[in-house]
């Protein structure tokens, strides 16, 4: 173990935050393991083996939007182009109907969109307030601060008008997205429509000052520097020490299909893991760290448990955004199968609430044993 | 054997001394009834075994090579060199281009054909000129240069402008250790006991390094810690896996330089099964149970594991923990930071099979009326052609069992391909190898001897799934047993081919199921070393009729993989397989122990058509490789490293 790293384990081990500089140096020391194996003894002192899911469904309502962001294979811009959707709220409540009538009951709507120039903002309110009336107890965690900031100006709110509006149509929380890359240098590249840095985080305090928790997420593998990465975060961990609003912390590899920054390679495995390592690392403050397996792909969603992960997000239905992209995963996992990936991983899953409140732990979720030891019984040919 | 006295010549050089170490004191000592020791110089030594004046001589590897007998190699024993030796030196006033002449030593004959042999493969013609052994330094002047060997190496090192270490030029070719000379000795002079008192003979002599540099200080002047420290550091005593591959790759590249007639193979005397150097690492059972770091620091380290501490390693270290470790065995044994890879063309001859294995959805038996083939040379051509014209340099052939192809078949296709591309046959596993036999009637032996004949150059170790009857009989009833698939491989590596092995898991078994089965390659290993590299990957359900509910999972994975490259300690390689479980994965392997990234091109009809569909071209690897930290470079089936494309 080199000296700096042994100097970033003493301040890990202390609680002390890592400046700007052990950031780099984490993403620059070759040795992985190393790195991970510290990011693990965090991970490992904050939750132990736990490692959290949920029963989620998207809902993407619309992927018209008025930006055009590079890296985004979603968006159409305009309601008529070729691929361009929006739902009707009937058809958005549909989601949820399905699910509970396909006896597959969920916990929580994550529900982002394209910034739509034609929507009225009753469609946003009618459609938090509809999936409410179909099923009262479900979370919902909608509208990026993105989408939050393109509200205030195009209706002539303020953030805190637009949250309360929303808050009092249903809005339980808001997901992290729309953060991509901090540094204006990056930003003006790749999403020069969206609001700034500032604005996104200034939406997210607000947010935390009335009581709603939120997520934070990054953008990674496209043109973005090691340093844009690591003061991407330590933003994210300046704001929360001034809130503690934030839940989890995602790390989003960037997926090259379909979008304008084609000819970029994306992340590969080692760079995924090494971003997770670094992010437990340096986001002390923020408790949870989230694989999020619908991009990731499952088999890195697992090997990130050991990187520094404790939550695999949820089961997923409909996802688009990154599918669109190109991602190759299934786009949805039954409650077993996760469980199973995690128990796999050497892990304890935990299903959560949305607000990380404990839902089922230990026999009730593995008492059906995901595998049998027996070589004679377990071979059942179908032929 | 019969009581008859085995009449040895050895070679009295430094480097030579640790080989001989024990045998002089034994022979000495008391009129020893088994052995008769003289010495000589490398180049009689060859001589007299050639006149029949001795049975067992320390030759050097180009004298084998273009040895009129067929010669057989002591298994475990051998003077190498990993990179720099120190003790081969090209050295001159200009650059080694810029050298019109070079003297030769005549004394030494493996060093002398690997200069010829890279001056060729450089495009450099100096005349060559053999000089006494002691007149050698005098010949530099101006554009000529000398080859110096032994000691005189230590000396010319600082006396002239212009030194290439040689050992040092093999490796950065090749990436394989260069072996000067062996034991060597006709087939059937030499038995089980000979070789185990020859390797003690070693071991005594290792020991003994610092006396043996001690001694030759005193005798010729000189600094006891330069010797010492070239014992121990320059030379490996040690006749391994990388050693053979290296030895092999020596005499293709002679014969493809027009160096020696035959690219012959290296052949271990048979029937001699030793006790490895690395054997005799492993714990006695004195101590008490270990912690599992103190068995992981240990295994890192080049320690030995024994089944049990194999089995308490798997299933009680941390995932990361048994990862660097891994990783730290992969930094020693291959420290050059390198990941190589192969491009080739997986070639599925023919899906007619009788053996109706439950995980298998590539078969059609041979009843079936539509969908068996047997590829047309057409069809063949086509494919060998596309492999060539990218770059590629081996076909991997594998198919069923078709009781429709007679070993005349075989023997015909290689010998086409052979004639019409230039490319390696890696194929026909254990498994199809013993069908022959079985359909032939006629011995393994006999079998591989003749594809040998009609040009196999290596197996490919598939079908071993789990190497244990209790879980081979449950999944592939029909198949080959555990011991046939052993005996193909160590007949393989007796006839002097390099093979792979391979391990399937997630079929239900348990970790005593994945151990014994590692267990039985590195037992193997340590009598042959013919195993060139291992691959293990789970089980690919999807699609099959087998539906097992184990665990195949990415950290399964990664466990198996570290844990397999700290086992088999005498594997150089540890190939990831990135087609079943995707380049992420796959990529991370090489942090979990892994040294090479497979294949770049995919065909492979039994994993893909069970639902891996991942495709990788050349650039795609490199660029994985090198995001894991490591630097690509293109191998042959060797494992001998390629120049760029
Ligand atoms: S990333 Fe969001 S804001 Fe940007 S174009 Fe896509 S949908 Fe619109
Ligand atoms: S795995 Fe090989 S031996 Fe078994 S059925 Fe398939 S082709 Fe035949």
């Amino acid at each position: 173990m080199t000296a700096t790293l042994t100097s970033i384990r003493e301040k890990a081990r202390s609680g002390e935050p890592l400046s700007l500089e052990d950031g780099v140096a984490l993403y620059r020391h070759p040795n992985l393991l190393e790195v991970g194996a510290l990011a693990n003894e965090v991970r490992e002192r904050l939750h132990g083996d736990r490692t959290f899911f949920n029963r989620n469904l998207h809902i993407n309502a619309t992927n018209v939007c008025e930006a055009s962001c590079a890296f985004c294979s979603f968006a159409r811009l305009q309601p008529g182009d070729a691929g361009a959707y929006t739902m009707s709220l009937e058809e958005a409540w549909g989601k949820l109907r399905a699910r509970i009538d396909g006896g597959d009951p969920i916990t929580e709507i994550h529900i982002v969109n394209g910034l739509h120039p034609g929507l009225p903002f009753d469609y946003y309110t009618d459609l938090l307030s509809g999936l409410k009336r179909i099923q009262p107890g479900i979370h919902l965690k909608a509208f990026t601060a993105v989408e939050i900031f393109y509200f205030a100006k195009k209706f002539g709110l303020s953030i805190e008008e637009v949250l309360q509006k929303l808050r009092a149509a249903g809005l339980d929380s808001l997901p992290g997205g729309g953060a991509e890359i901090f540094a204006p240098r990056v930003r003006k590249k790749i999403c020069d429509d969206k609001c700034t840095a500032d604005e996104w985080l200034e939406v997210h305090r607000v947010a935390h000052r009335i009581g709603l928790r939120s997520n934070c997420t990054m953008l990674y593998g496209h043109i973005e520097s090691v340093e844009e990465r690591v003061d991407h975060m330590l933003r994210l961990r300046a704001l929360q020490d001034e809130t503690g609003g934030f839940q989890t912390f995602i790390p989003l590899a960037f997926h090259p299909d379909g979008n304008a920054l084609m000819k970029l390679p994306g992340p590969t495995g080692v760079e995924d893991l090494r971003t997770y390592a670094v992010a437990r690392l340096l986001l002390h403050n923020i408790p949870h760290l989230k694989a999020y397996w619908i991009m990731l792909g499952v088999k890195t969603a697992q090997t990130a448990l050991w990187f520094g992960a404790d939550d695999l997000d949820g089961t997923v239905q409909e996802e688009k955004i990154y599918h669109m992209a190109g991602a190759e995963t299934p786009q949805v996992m039954r409650p077993a199968e996760i469980v199973r990936i995690i128990v796999n991983a050497g892990r304890a899953p935990v299903e959560r609430d949305t607000l990380y409140n404990v839902l089922a732990e230990g026999a009730a979720l593995t008492s059906d044993k995901p595998f049998r030891r027996d070589v004679r019984r377990s071979l059942e040919v179908v032929s | 054997m019969s009581s008859k006295k085995i009449r040895i010549a050895a070679v009295s050089f430094l480097n030579a001394r640790p080989i001989t170490y024990g045998l002089e004191r034994s022979c000495d000592a008391a009129n020893d009834d088994r052995f008769e020791l003289s010495f000589d110089l490398p180049s009689r030594c060859a001589e007299r075994l050639a006149a029949g004046e001795i049975d067992l001589g320390l030759v050097p590897t180009a004298a084998y090579a273009t040895s009129a007998h067929e010669l057989r190699i002591v298994p475990g024993i051998a003077i190498a060199g990993f990179g720099s030796v120190r003790t081969v030196l090209l050295v001159g006033e200009v650059p080694w281009t810029e050298m019109r002449e070079i003297a030769l030593d005549g004394a030494s004959r493996s060093s002398a054909m690997l200069l010829q042999l890279l001056c060729r493969e450089r495009g450099l013609e100096p005349r060559f000129r053999e000089v006494p052994h002691a007149q050698v330094l005098d010949a530099v002047r101006g554009t000529t240069g000398a080859l110096v060997i032994g000691d005189a190496g230590f000396a010319a090192a600082t006396r002239f402008p212009h030194v290439q270490d040689l050992g040092a030029a093999w490796h950065e070719t090749t990436g394989l250790p260069f072996v000067y000379a062996v034991w060597a000795g006709r087939p059937d002079v030499v038995d089980g006991e000979a070789v185990a008192r020859l390797q003690a003979s070693l071991d005594d002599g290792l020991a003994a390094r610092p006396l043996i540099a001690r001694a030759w200080s005193e005798a010729h002047g000189g600094d006891p810690a330069l010797y010492e420290s070239y014992l121990t550091h320059s030379i490996r005593y040690r006749l391994g896996a990388e050693e053979l591959s290296g030895m092999a790759a020596f005499f293709a590249r002679a014969h493809g330089a027009g160096l020696i007639p035959r690219a012959i193979r290296p052949r271990l005397f048979e029937g001699a099964a030793p006790t490895s150097a690395l054997a005799n690492r492993s714990r006695g059972g004195m101590e008490g149970p270990r912690s599992v770091d103190a068995l992981l620091a240990d295994a890192a380290a080049g320690g030995r594991l024994s089944p049990e501490d194999a089995m308490r390693v798997y299933l009680e270290a941390p995932a990361l923990e048994l990862g660097a470790a891994a990783d730290q065995r992969r930094q020693m044994l291959h420290p050059d930071g390198v990941v190589t890879y192969i491009i080739d063309r997986n070639v599925n001859y023919t899906n007619v099979c009788v053996t109706r294995c439950k995980f298998c959805n590539f078969y059609r038996p041979p009843t079936h009326k539509t969908e068996g083939y047997v590829l047309s040379r057409d069809e063949l051509a086509r494919k060998f052609q596309e492999t060539v014209d990218l770059g590629g340099v081996q076909i991997l052939l594998q198919g069923g069992l078709n009781p429709n192809l007679p070993l005349t078949w075989y023997e015909d296709l290689f010998r086409w391909m052979k004639a019409s591309f230039p490319l390696a046959i890696h194929g026909l596993s254990p498994e199809e190898v013993r069908y022959i036999a079985e359909i032939e009637n006629m011995s393994i032996r006999a079998v591989v001897e003749r594809l040998i004949a009609a040009g196999l150059d290596s197996i490919p170790g598939g079908g071993a799934e789990i190497l244990d009857d209790e879980i081979r009989h449950a999944i592939s009833p029909l198949k080959c047993t555990t011991d046939t698939w052993l005996e193909v491989m160590r007949q393989a590596h007796a006839l002097g081919l390099r093979t792979t092995a391979t391990m399937v898991f997630g079929f239900g078994e348990e970790p005593r199921h994945l151990v014994g089965h590692l267990e039985k390659l590195r037992a193997l290993q340590d009598q042959t070393a013919g195993f060139t590299a291992f691959i293990c990957w789970p089980f690919q359900a999807e699609g099959t009729r087998l539906k097992l509910h184990d665990d195949t999972t990415a950290m399964r994975y990664l466990r198996i993989f570290a844990l397999s490259r700290l086992y088999l300690d005498n594997f150089p390689g540890l190939q990831v397989s990135w087609p079943t479980m995707g380049p992420e994965v796959g990529q991370v392997g090489l942090r979990f122990g892994g040294n090479d990234f497979g294949s770049a091109m995919i065909e492979e009809n039994v994993v893909s058509q069970a639902g891996a569909v991942f495709k990788l071209g050349a650039a795609d690897i490199e660029r994985y490789i090198r995001a894991a930290g490591f630097e690509p470079r293109r191998r042959n089936m060797r494992y001998e490293r390629l120049a760029a494309a």
